[in-house]
């Protein structure tokens, strides 16, 4: 897939406070991209440079013009990027006293669109977004998740190559926030790449295709998810063992590994060993050949919290 | 109590710890009283410009020009050219026209007329011209009754010493008339001396006029009886007895006779002889009473004569005292001035409205007008950016592919098709009160609607340049405020410092009230208001390219502030999320 946004060793500071520091980051198109992190951890920071909102203090924020087919600088071309992007900030950004309906012609005529074009994107989106019953309602009239997907929609009305979003879930109950990272898979379908920041680190581990973890400034672990989950390989195992006298025998047995750590379960045990795929093959030997019988065997792949977790920890 | 202290403290606080409020709450209206205690704090109306029109330019013109110029009037001279004074008066470029005589010199009863031209729609400037010109003009007027005062006391001290010298020369008179009338007491008297007593009082003198009668009866007699005689003898021819006859009357003729001759010899008592000696007697004694008398006449003669000279001398002296009286009544009949009136208060002042006279509504309406649009357009243009500023949907606008002049353009255009709005209500509503001025209702417009655009656009900069509407509100009252007084409606623009003055008169609230007050008052043509009607357009022209360098500077850290404000707030929500979590 062709690149739609890269950062380029980028630093961001603030009267002498480095907030982002080094970054280096590539948004390729049809991504549907999560960047994840603490509070303060410097994930918004992130989002306005890659929307152009922000310069960085040094290093570069290329983008890929539809025009010559090239990487050009983004804040030097920033009129241009702005008619390929729709951004969702944190808060909702449209006209409360306005209805759905003007709310969307209003941001969309802006945009110089013809009107037939137009008044077709507005129909498409008050579908996908479920507002066409209450297009006429003025904006502050609708729900917490209806204001969303306005706002939202407000950015998509011009059908942009690229939608940010800043903290879509923030502010929602669990509801709404699958509610909303449905309708932002739904839009990645549509050929839309989608970045956005959130601390909701299940509903980034659900629908994104990549992820960057920013902590400290600097953004850790970046990319495809399941690469991130594999390169954070699991410090742990567990066993459902069928009979007790089974699992003394294993015990024994992992007694003579190189195993940290048993934690037992009843019917589970829970392995920490040094190196995990050794000792699994070297369980797995023993217990085929003293004919020992498992229920089941887990080696999960760590979760996104997990990952960041351990991040955190380090 | 103690709650209440602790909220108006947090209240406080709050206020002072936000910039702008602190800035405005505080410091606005004590800037606006320094200003305006700084720009009125004189006593001295040197703002005033006063045309003198005068076709001659006499000593006494020249007197009262200077009176007025050492009040630090600035003066400027028309000459005859009334018509151009007074049209200098509707542009503004004199505040009155004073229309003199050819000379303030008072010379009959009847008293000079100075003219005051005034524009009577600016009120309190009116006011002012009259307390302050007045004092100048009653100085001119008091010095003129001083003149007026001095020329009768001058005559009067002159008559007095003119009759101090005829007293003299009449006392000199009256000594000469008392002596002739000693003169004249002593030739009386002298004449009175004179004997015109009967010569013989012891009757010796005394003759009977009988014996005159007497005498005469016999002289007729005897001459009669001589007659006879001379007939009888005439007759005697023989007859003796004729003869007899004739002596017998010849004897009584002599008898007769005889008798006379006696009487006259004085052998008779009484007779002839004895009168006529008496009356010789008489005739010496008179003679000697004529001799005294003639020794009198000649002393009164003499004293005459010293009477006649005295009198003479008189005469000369009366004469010359007439002529002195004469010269002195010339003097004081040549007082032209006598009414006591002209002489207290020898000019009067008459004032004289330029322009059509109006109702107040009609002096005060360009001022009300200007006040409307500038409050409602300043506080509207403030509104509309703190609007834009402020709504959820600032920080979108700045993803929008629309340049910031679009934005800034369209905040203007709001406004000024509120403004727009306004000004046609205001201006239907006017024709009830002011009918006669519809067919100057669309320059009006246009005055109003450059005036309506300068204050919004200022109105849109104090927008750009606070962060709370409560404070942009404050910021964009105290700016009404400020240019509200610094335009003369409340307080003349003439009473403060040259330097100031000139500043303020660059204030687009006088530049439009000015403009609209012309229209309206003197039906002003678009060529005579073409410069202001420019340097509002000049105005406006550069706090548009202000309100596009305050958005250029400011308008990143604008979005970075929205930004940051409400990334602020969902980080502490976080925060919080995190430890309940």
């Amino acid at each position: 897939m062709a690149e739609l946004i890269q950062l380029k060793g980028v630093t961001k500071e603030y009267k002498k406070n480095t907030v982002l520091e080094d970054v280096s980051l590539t948004i390729e198109e049809g991504d549907l991209y999560g960047i994840v992190g603490m509070s303060g951890s410097g994930k918004t920071t992130l989002l306005n440079l890659i929307s152009g909102f922000l310069e960085p203090s040094s290093g570069k924020v290329l983008f890929h013009t539809s025009i010559n087919e090239e990487l050009r600088d983004l804040n030097k071309n920033l009129k241009m990027f702005k008619k390929d992007i729709g951004f969702t900030p944190q808060h909702n950004s449209f006209y409360h006293k306005l209805t759905v309906n003007e709310n969307l012609w209003h941001f969309g005529s802006l945009y110089k669109l013809r009107k037939e074009t137009l008044a077709e994107n507005i129909k498409n989106l008050l579908e996908v977004t479920h507002l066409s019953d209450h297009k006429h309602k003025l904006a502050d009239q609708l729900s917490g998740g209806m204001q969303k997907r306005l706002d939202i929609s407000c950015s998509l009305v011009h059908k942009p190559k690229l939608l940010i979003l800043d903290e879509p879930t923030a502010d929602l109950d669990p509801i709404l926030q699958a509610e909303i990272m449905t309708l932002l898979q739904g839009v990645n379908k549509q050929g839309i790449t989608v970045v956005f920041a959130s601390h909701h680190l299940d509903s980034v581990e659900r629908v994104c295709n990549k992820v960057a973890i920013v902590h400290h400034g600097k953004v850790e672990n970046a990319g495809l998810l399941e690469t991130l989950r594999n390169s954070n390989s699991p410090d742990h195992f567990t066993i459902n063992i069928k009979s007790e006298d089974n699992k003394e025998e294993i015990i024994n047995r992992l007694k003579e590994l190189p195993v940290k750590k048993i934690v037992d379960k009843g019917s589970s045990l829970i392995i920490y060993p040094k190196n995990v795929n050794k000792i699994m093959d070297q369980l797995l030997t023993f217990i085929e050949e003293e004919n020992l019988h498992l229920k089941a065997m887990d080696v999960r792949k760590p979760s996104l919290s997990e990952i960041f977790e351990k991040i955190a920890k380090e | 109590m103690r709650s209440l202290w602790i909220i108006t403290k947090k209240n406080l606080k709050l206020l002072l710890r936000s910039k702008g409020s602190a800035l405005i709450i505080i410091f606005a209206p004590l800037l606006l009283i320094l200003l305006l205690g700084l720009s009125y704090n004189t006593s001295q109306q040197y703002g005033l410009n006063i045309g003198i029109v005068s076709a001659e330019k006499t000593d006494d013109i020249n007197s009262f020009i200077n009176i007025l110029k050492t009040e630090e009037f600035r003066i400027i001279e028309y000459g005859s050219e009334l018509d151009k004074c007074v049209e200098d008066i509707k542009t503004g470029t004199v505040h009155t026209c004073i229309e003199l005589p050819s000379s303030l010199k008072v010379e009959g009863n009847e008293q000079k007329e100075v003219t005051f031209y005034i524009d009577p729609s600016r009120i309190n400037l009116v006011w002012m011209i009259q307390e302050t010109v007045k004092d100048s003009f009653n100085l001119k007027s008091q010095q003129l009754s001083q003149e007026l005062t001095q020329e009768i006391l001058q005559k009067l001290t002159s008559t007095k010493e003119d009759i101090s010298k005829n007293l003299i020369e009449l006392n000199a008179i009256k000594e000469k008339t008392s002596a002739s009338s000693g003169s004249v007491n002593s030739a009386k008297e002298d004449l009175s001396k004179i004997d015109t007593k009967k010569v013989s009082d012891d009757g010796t003198t005394q003759f009977d006029p009988e014996i005159i009668s007497e005498m005469a009866l016999m002289l007729e007699d005897g001459i009669e009886k001589i007659d006879n005689a001379r007939t009888s003898i005439n007759s005697l021819e023989g007859d003796d007895e004729e003869k007899d006859e004739i002596r017998s009357v010849l004897n009584s003729a002599k008898g007769e006779v005889t008798k006379v001759y006696n009487s006259v010899n004085g052998n008779t008592t009484g007779g002839l002889g004895d009168i006529l000696a008496s009356m010789q007697a008489d005739m010496n004694a008179t003679e000697k009473k004529l001799m005294a008398a003639a020794a009198s006449i000649d002393t009164t003669n003499g004293n005459l004569a010293g009477v006649s000279k005295s009198l003479k001398e008189a005469i000369q002296e009366i004469a010359e005292l007439h002529t002195s009286l004469t010269q002195s009544h010339a003097v004081l009949s040549s007082q032209q001035v006598t009414e006591a009136g002209t002489i207290t208060a020898p000019l009067v002042t008459k004032i004289h409205k330029v322009g059509e006279e109006g109702t107040y509504l009609n002096y005060l309406f360009p001022a009300l007008l200007v006040l409307v649009i500038m409050f409602s357009t300043i506080v509207l243009g403030t509104t509309l950016v703190m609007m834009e500023k402020n709504s959820p949907a600032y920080l979108r606008n700045y993803f929008l592919p629309v340049r910031r002049i679009v934005f800034i353009i369209s905040t203007y255009c709001t406004n000024i098709i509120i403004t727009l709005v306004e000004i046609a209500i205001i201006l239907a509503l006017s024709l009830i009160f002011l009918k006669e001025s519809i067919s100057v209702l669309g320059m009006v417009a246009i005055a109003l609607f450059l005036g309506g655009t300068i204050f919004t656009l200022l109105g849109m900069i104090i927008g750009y340049l606070f962060t709370s509407e409560e404070t942009g509100l404050l910021a964009s009252i105290s700016l009404g405020s400020l240019l509200l007084f610094f335009s003369g409606v409340i307080l003349p623009l003439e009473g403060i410092s040259p330097l100031l003055r000139e500043i303020t008169f660059l204030n687009p609230f006088v530049v439009v009230e000015k403009s609209i007050r012309e229209i309206l008052l003197f039906d002003s043509t678009f060529a005579l208001l073409a410069g202001k009607l420019l340097l509002l357009l000049s105005y406006a022209v550069v706090l548009f390219v202000i309100i596009l360098i305050i958005d250029w500077f400011m308008h990143k850290h604008l979005m970075q502030h929205f930004f940051n404000k409400r990334h602020f707030a969902h980080r502490q929500k976080e925060k919080v999320e995190r430890k309940d979590g």
